[in-house]
């Protein structure tokens, strides 16, 4: 939505296609805060610091500098577009610190952040008169034979149709594909559907070995408690009563907690806390878990939580395939590096989602009449056809999903290892043959989600193949990749990016410099 | 733990009138309704249709009915949900339903939502600094933006049955967070649209929102604050605020409410077509022996002491 605004006040028209309508995109789940150095004009620079340190020394330092510096402003721009961040004794917007953070830098509004930037934002699209067309599923760009990119091909779940949607330019702002992990954070939508897309388009995916956990999920739900319960105090105790550093980075965290739970129960303490601060998340306790935080503690662990890597964009949300442009949790614009920041996504998807939507303007602007599409759409609806006339045959793509979950959570999870994830490429191989024969038990009506499942479920394993290869490449330990046959950062070999492109047999990786500028990679070991 | 999960299901191309079907399903304890709909789908039937995205409860979309009561499907442990080992799954009752428990929540919600013109006119670009703003203003918004729209409260709402072209409590629950925002610059305009037909007057404050409301926002609370402040700034129907004054007479006086009063002095006195459309319903009402006469409206015992908190809060409020 950012991306759609900015791209309406450079004048061009635009239009938001969603497979659910954006009210109800994951955004709203992300509770916990949006950083900007708001006071003094260097703020910024300790925020570019952390976030670096964070990422383990993966992040492009120019990116993280534009990124750090526009932050104030943005935050400022969503206050006045009537977010309410919670307010200091002096009326200004309060800043709490938060895990891995050297200062309070983290704005929000009480737990539900996500949910009042996202609340504002359509407030504005409705301002803005920027049509949405929601349950309306993405399934593939519409690529030239000069190899640009002129629009998106769209399921209506309405009635089954599909949409061509032609435009100069696209920006995809897909999420996560978390849900190709058995126990994740992400909501039912995230299924990787732009990087994939983008992937048979061209695109590269960047550093999709890094895929976050987050250490503090609900035992044995999986859903979320929020970072900001431990930047409010919360702490991690393990067997034995030890406590744990409940204040590091969430990779060094997530690791810890699942080295815990071998020995027995991890539990987040809220004692001291106070819960009022956190009323969304003691709610969701109650309710899913019957506990009150503020007399007992809750056993947790880690799980997936989002990817890190994405589809590899430039600072201005480029892909490098003509009129793509990407941003969010979908795009990987180098800001993370191995490890994601607290309090950065939402920063990440307001920055990068209004550069991609300006860039996205400018370059429609330069593009010619929309090209016939009768010989393209043709081609698309055959795919359909042909998963419909394979009708019912025993395989479900629901039966797959949850294997392809079961192996990633096993084999690409938390922690790898050489062999785990060479056996979970040969797998991935099997299931994708076995995908390839899914067809659909019932009319495909109205409403009807199994064609949708399959094209998800496809979209799923292709990502997969790039994460698990990409893992299996990286022959160290970084950020939120954990080796245990390479337990070690190696900055001699493994200080740069990987970058995967699609190719006739499979992935092909290639490797590009990290961008280092004020901050010398320390700490390798 | 097993359970057995009957779930209305409808097609309107192959199934125009619906039906039941039973999926027997062995879960997790700690399972949610909404998980158990997944395992469904993924395991045992994969035309089943259903809402629902972020699976914690901040998204609104997965609103249902659990044993014929609207909940969201996501914050319903199964433990807690089956009855004698059966869960009951229906879409909501108001709206029209699409396929199986998928609902039109275009129609209910989002439009009516669109209706009121939720956004804030921001300052042109550039501004460096944030607004100042009390803690205690900003957890009055956070409070009435925590709304998800999942549409429960007009689920419960006892004016939609009726009048389905209604505002309802989801879209004026919302429109109360510009209403109440400092930054806003266009309220009365905003009251003024949200006294038309169809709009904020129409609530009948039966309370059934509040009871609904998961996040506990009281919606109907917010509707009489929007009431409130439209009369603060004389917005807002000549009748409404004829009917207000008379009601606080009425009570003042006797301590009772002069039912008859109250209907003659809300339509004024001089307004003679409104005094005529009174008749027939009055008719009515002595025919089914509902309003005896001769109409004698007395004090109730202890009318003193009301008058007397009347004049205390005169007093103070002034």
């Amino acid at each position: 939505m950012s991306a759609a605004l900015s791209a309406r006040e450079q004048g061009a028209s635009v239009c938001i296609v969603t497979k659910q309508h954006p009210l109800r995109s994951h955004s709203s789940g992300a509770q916990s805060g949006i950083n900007a150095g708001l006071r003094g004009a260097d703020a910024w620079e300790s925020h570019g610091m952390d976030t670096v340190k964070a990422g383990a020394y993966l992040s492009d330092q120019d990116v993280v500098e534009n990124i750090c510096q526009e932050a104030a402003a943005r935050v400022i721009a969503l206050e006045h577009m009537g977010v309410p961040f919670d307010r200091n004794g002096d009326g200004r917007i309060d800043q709490i610190k938060f895990p891995a953070s050297s200062e309070a830098r983290t704005c929000y509004c009480s737990d539900a952040t996500g949910h009042n930037i996202l609340q504002t934002l359509y407030e504005q699209v409705l301002r803005m008169q920027i049509p949405v067309h929601h349950d309306c599923s993405a399934v593939s760009l519409i690529m030239m034979d000069d190899g640009t990119c002129q629009g998106v091909f769209a399921r209506s779940l309405r009635d089954g149709s599909l949409i061509a949607f032609s435009s100069g330019s696209v920006v995809l702002a897909t999420g996560g594909m978390g849900r190709m992990y058995l126990d994740n954070t992400a909501s039912t939508a995230s299924t990787g559907d732009g990087m994939a897309m983008a992937y048979r388009a061209g695109a590269a995916l960047r550093d999709m070995e890094m895929v976050q956990f987050a250490p503090t999920a609900l035992a044995p739900n999986g859903i979320l408690i929020t970072a900001a319960a431990r930047g409010e105090g919360a702490v991690l105790v393990g067997s034995n009563d030890a406590q744990l550093d409940s204040l590091a980075g969430s990779d060094a965290v997530s690791q810890a907690v699942a080295r815990e739970l071998a020995n027995g129960d991890v539990r987040l303490d809220f004692k001291g806390v106070d819960s009022e601060r956190l009323s969304e998340t003691r709610l969701l306790i109650k309710d899913l878990a019957g506990i009150d935080i503020s007399k007992d503690s809750v056993s947790v662990r880690s799980v997936m939580h989002r990817p890190i890597g994405g589809i590899k964009i430039d600072g201005s949300g480029s892909t490098g395939v003509a009129g793509l442009y990407a941003a969010g949790e979908c795009a990987n614009s180098g800001l993370n590096g191995a490890n994601r920041l607290g309090g950065n996504a939402l920063l990440e998807s307001v920055v990068v989602g209004r550069k991609a939507g300006e860039s996205a303007a400018g370059h429609a602007g330069s593009v010619g009449p929309a090209p016939d599409l009768v010989s393209h759409q043709a081609d698309e609806e055959r795919k359909v056809a042909a998963i419909v006339a394979r009708g019912k045959n025993g395989e479900s793509s629901g039966l797959i999903r949850r294997e392809l979950a079961s192996l990633m959570q096993e084999s690409v999870g938390i922690f790898r290892n050489g062999s785990g994830l060479s056996e979970a490429a040969a797998k991935l191989a099997t299931l994708k043959v076995r995908c390839g024969a899914v067809g659909v038990n019932g009319p495909a009506s109205g409403y009807s989600t199994e064609i949708d499942s399959i094209i998800e479920l496809g979209n799923m394993l292709d990502v997969a193949e790039v994460i698990a290869a990409s893992a299996l490449a990286r022959e160290e330990s970084r950020g939120s990749h954990a080796r245990t046959d390479f337990p070690n950062r190696d900055d001699e070999n493994w200080l740069k990016h990987t970058v995967a492109r699609g190719s006739g047999d499979g992935v092909k990786l290639d490797y590009e410099p990290v961008t280092v500028t004020r901050w010398k990679p320390e700490g390798s070991s | 733990m097993q359970v057995n999960l009957n779930v209305r299901r409808y097609d309107p191309v192959s199934n125009g009138n619906g039906s039941r079907q039973t999926y027997s399903v062995e879960v997790e304890e700690q399972s949610t309704v909404l998980d158990v709909l997944i395992q469904v789908r993924d395991e045992q039937d994969a035309t089943l249709s259903f809402r629902g995205s972020c699976r914690t409860g901040f998204c609104g979309d997965c609103t249902m009915r659990v044993n014929g009561k609207a909940k969201w499907a996501c914050r319903m442990p199964v433990s807690k949900a089956q009855v004698d080992g059966e869960i009951t799954l229906d879409p909501p009752r108001l709206v029209k339903g699409l396929k199986d428990l998928v609902y039109d929540q275009e129609e209910f919600l989002f439009d009516k939502y669109a209706a009121t013109k939720p956004w804030i006119e921001p300052s042109p670009p550039g501004p460096t600094e944030e607004h100042i703003v009390s803690q205690e203003k900003i957890k009055e918004l956070q409070e009435a933006s925590s709304c998800t729209l999942c549409g429960m409260c007009d689920e419960g709402c006892t004016v939609l049955i009726i009048d389905k072209s209604f505002l309802g409590p989801a879209a004026l629950t919302r429109a109360f967070k510009p209403v109440a925002d400092p930054r806003d610059k266009v309220i009365e305009r905003r009251l003024s649209e949200l006294s038309e037909k169809r709009g904020m007057w129409d609530c009948v404050h039966c309370f059934e929102a509040t009871e609904h409301c998961p996040k506990g926002i009281d919606p109907t609370d917010r509707i009489l604050s929007l009431r409130d402040e439209a009369i603060k700034r004389g917005i807002g129907t000549p009748r409404v605020v004829r009917h207000n004054d008379s009601f606080a007479k009425s009570i003042k006086s006797s301590g009772w409410l002069d039912e008859a009063r109250l209907a003659i002095e809300s339509e004024g006195l001089t307004n003679i077509g409104g005094l005529m459309h009174l008749v027939p319903t009055a008719a009515k009402a002595m025919a089914h022996r509902k309003a005896p006469l001769p109409y004698l409206h007395k004090k109730r015992p202890g009318s003193k002491h009301i008058k007397r908190i009347f004049e205390k809060w005169e007093k103070d409020s002034k």
